[in-house]
């Protein structure tokens, strides 16, 4: 099992190069930023998403398909960030989450309501909902998830 | 785990299911939610070490 301070090390620069380009990435890529080999990158991207992170691999595949807040496929969800759109949010409640990789710039929410098709938009900066359009926005789960029931952020 | 334009257009969601009722929420309560640690400190440069420290139960650092 990998030790925990490369599995920080491996987190960090993949959230990193997410943040930066909006995608992940290749195992191949992650080994030559830690100093390792291409196999002991391959492992440690393994390791990494089986502590149990909402990050997920694409099944029979080391390729990474979400890495929490983003998704490294297009979603509905658009992330923009100081006008530029770069990135895919994971889910609508983790698009909520992408503005505290991004402190003090302005993030864009833009998605279709699944009912309807209709756009939808947030704009968010650091503590502050700026915009919510319509104002009447809601955000629903029809799954229990994110980690144990005590601390998850929905129950 | 959707965003929808209303309480109205999630109900009608075809996937709608009333047995989630409970987590039909508006907007600022999803935004505060994931205003938690759990997600603020995906920054960190220890994040992985502070996460499985919170699952253990012990108090990491701030």
């Amino acid at each position: 099992m990998t030790e925990v301070a490369l599995l920080d090390r491996a987190f960090a620069a993949i959230t990193a190069r997410m943040v930066a380009t909006g995608q992940a990435p290749h195992y191949a890529e992650l080994a030559a930023e830690l100093g390792l080999d291409v196999e002991a990158g391959r492992q440690t991207l393994r390791d990494l998403i089986e502590t149990g992170i909402p990050a997920w691999l694409h099944p029979g595949t080391d390729y990474i398909v979400s890495f929490p807040p983003f998704h490294n496929l297009p979603t509905q969800y658009r992330v923009t960030v100081e006008g530029e759109q770069r990135w895919f949010a994971q889910c609508g409640f983790e698009a909520l989450a992408v503005r505290w990789l991004f402190p003090g710039k302005r993030v864009q929410i833009d998605a279709p309501c699944l009912d309807c098709g209709e756009p939808l938009r947030v704009l968010m900066r650091d503590e502050l909902i700026a915009v919510a359009d319509p104002e009447t926005i809601v955000g629903y789960s029809r799954s229990q998830v994110g980690g144990a029931a005590e601390t998850r952020a929905w129950r | 785990m959707n965003l929808f334009r209303s309480e109205e257009h999630a109900r009608r969601w075809a996937e709608f299911d009333p047995a989630f009722a409970e987590l039909l929420q508006p907007l600022d309560h999803w935004a505060e939610r994931f205003s938690a640690p759990l997600f603020r400190n995906r920054g960190r440069a220890d994040y992985i070490t502070w996460l499985l420290s919170e699952r253990a139960g012990r108090r990491p650092t701030p």
